[in-house]
């Protein structure tokens, strides 16, 4: 039996203990057997994948764009989430504001999240210049209260929609996870109202370097994919890690997010 | 206006709690009860439990839980439904649970309530009928109320094992031996334990039982109240009902209840009780040890039957919710 491969992932919530170590026993059953070590902050995640301390990384989007650009675009991603290919940024504003599509920012106040999160900081500033809004005509309300975990937490994004409901800002920048997370305008009627949506792109993915071998991965692909949602062994899992399937990578899905990332002059290495 | 900022706050906390635990928000005076549907509607929303709101807090566990899922199979409430056939009994017990005696008021469910009790557990997905009283031998249509039982149902029917001669024992014949157990009472090795609390001469008529049962081809359980001069005595009850051919996993040992007639014991609450449910025909009771306490009364109605197990699989749901809660809230270390 080949030695297990391990996986890095980044603890933003104590239930991503309980994640792994269900992925653990799942690979623990079958030929590829895999353990897990948590990071603190995607950073320290990427280090060690460039150090070869850990065979793959569980990225978000940010990570992976800096990996890409860290290994001059030798690394690869081989599996995401089904909810990662279609991952979106919303722009709310408070019910009944009037506000409708991006240029309705312009002179306003937007609160973006944590500056490390592609969903709520880096690609909202791109799509709003894409729309040619210059973001120096935007009072931008910067809310770093989840830095190092790239947005996982969800925690600058509440707090930017606090903001807006307290008047501090006119528009909260979210991740599509936390807008149907709050409930999207259904659950707290006369609140909030989605006033933009971004196109689909892609989120987290699984990153191994050109060094792992596909003998030792193609294995642990393989039982990968043969997680099974309507399988009560393998349910609440995924339904803690957010998807009912393990699928390819979408790569052109990380395209806004490696122009953002050039635009913004983001260094490869945070 | 709805704080929303509760809810907020609620996701901020919850996003952070471990899978499980509990999170508790206090809630904004002016914009209840708006606020309380929203939270709920949160709750179902994102896959996690209200556990409850009152005194203006509201206490959510992330995901979710059965709270009966660690129960054994044979624990969750109306996996089995105890029947009190009838509470007047030929002892009268210093212990007793129900207050039997000789005195007692018979309280009988007739055989039309027996019946339709038994059709309605089949359907209602009860494995197994208790038999109880009282004295059910007492009872002179005893076997056919046994009969529509086991036509039903796996049964077990609990008895003094006293009364078996005459017509008694020609009842305990006519019964269907693949589908009945007896339970009798046998509280200790040697007379004087059992005499003491069951009266005098009731040991060694309740053993002459046990072996007539045994003889009869039935399988025989033994149950025996345990009191403090028992424990040192335990093992060589055990030996003892080994010798009599009682197979070990029907040797059921239980402490004294402080229920009914007994002047000390065990307290019993409906909190601090696995419900089994039973029926009287004084209505339908959290447990067969308390089915004359009015503190463990769930319902006057017997029927319908599945109305009176969801009602206590429901209660049981929300206390074990409810106990997890202040287990989280009250560490002791």
């Amino acid at each position: 039996m080949s030695k297990p491969l391990i996986v890095g992932s980044v603890a933003y919530t104590p239930n991503v203990v309980t994640i792994w170590e269900g992925m653990r026993d799942y690979f623990g059953d079958g030929q590829a057997e895999m353990d897990f070590v948590l990071f603190s902050n995607y950073g320290r995640q990427v280090d060690a994948l460039l150090d070869q301390t850990i065979d793959l990384a569980w990225n978000t989007n940010l990570a992976w764009v800096r990996t890409v650009l860290q290994t001059r675009g030798e690394c690869r991603a081989i599996a995401m989430r089904d909810t990662d290919t279609v991952f979106q940024t919303v722009i709310v504003a408070r019910a009944g504001a009037g506000a409708d599509g991006l240029e309705s920012i312009r002179g306003k106040r937007l609160a973006l999240g944590s500056k490390d999160s592609a969903q709520a900081a880096i690609l909202p500033l791109h799509y709003l210049k894409r729309e040619g809004v210059d973001v120096d005509d935007v009072d931008l309300i910067r809310i770093n209260s989840d830095i190092g975990k790239h947005g996982d937490t969800g925690r600058s994004e509440l707090d930017a929609l606090s903001a807006v409901l307290d008047d501090r800002a006119d528009f909260a920048a979210l991740g599509i996870n936390t807008w149907n997370g709050i409930g999207r305008e259904e659950l707290m009627p006369g609140a909030f109202e989605a006033v933009w949506e971004s196109p689909t792109y892609s989120h987290c993915n699984f990153t191994a370097l050109p060094g792992l071998s596909d003998d030792r991965v193609a294995p642990w692909l393989d039982a990968l994919f043969a997680m099974d949602w309507d399988n009560p062994a393998h349910q609440p899992i995924l339904e803690m890690e957010g998807l009912r399937t393990w699928v390819p990578p979408k790569l052109d899905g990380y395209t806004s997010l490696f122009e953002a990332v050039d635009e913004q002059g983001i260094s490869p290495r945070w | 206006m709805v704080n929303y900022h509760v809810v907020l706050d609620l996701a901020r906390r919850v996003n952070n709690a471990p899978h499980g635990a509990m999170v508790t928000v206090p809630l904004d005076a002016g914009s209840e009860p708006g606020l309380q549907r929203i939270i709920a509607d949160w709750c179902d929303h994102t896959g996690n439990e209200l556990v409850r709101i009152e005194d203006m807090l509201a206490t959510v566990r992330r995901g979710r839980s059965d709270p009966l899922g660690g129960l054994a199979a044979g624990q969750l409430p109306g996996s089995r439904v105890w029947i009190y056939t009838n509470f007047d009994c030929n002892l009268a017990c210093d212990y007793c649970c129900v207050r039997s005696s000789p005195q007692t008021p018979r309280r009988a469910l007739d055989s039309g309530q027996i019946r339709q009790l038994a059709a309605e557990a089949v359907e209602a997905g009860v494995g197994e009928l208790v038999l109880t009283g009282g004295e059910p031998f007492l009872l002179p249509d005893i076997a056919e109320l046994v009969e529509i039982c086991t036509d039903a149902l796996p049964t077990t029917l609990l008895t003094n094992g006293m009364l078996f001669k005459g017509r008694r024992l020609e009842s305990l014949r006519r019964m269907n031996r693949d589908r009945l157990a007896l339970q009798i009472s046998l509280d200790s090795v040697t007379p004087d334990l059992h005499d003491r609390h069951r009266g005098r001469g009731s040991w060694d008529r309740a053993l002459a039982g046990v072996r007539i049962a045994i003889a009869e081809g039935f399988r025989v359980r033994i149950a025996a109240t345990l009191m403090p001069e028992h424990v040192e005595t335990l093992a060589q009850f055990h030996d003892f009902l080994d010798t009599l051919g009682i197979a070990s996993e029907d040797h059921l040992i239980r402490p004294l209840a402080h229920q009914g007639v007994a002047d000390h014991g065990i307290v019993l609450t409906v909190e601090s009780l696995i419900p089994e449910v039973t029926v009287t025909a004084d209505g339908i009771y959290w447990h067969p040890v308390s089915a004359v306490d009015d503190d463990h009364l769930v319902t006057r109605d017997i029927f319908p039957l599945a109305s009176a197990i969801s009602q206590v699989r429901s209660t049981f749901r929300q206390q074990r919710a409810h106990a997890a809660a202040a287990a989280q809230w009250f560490p002791c270390a």
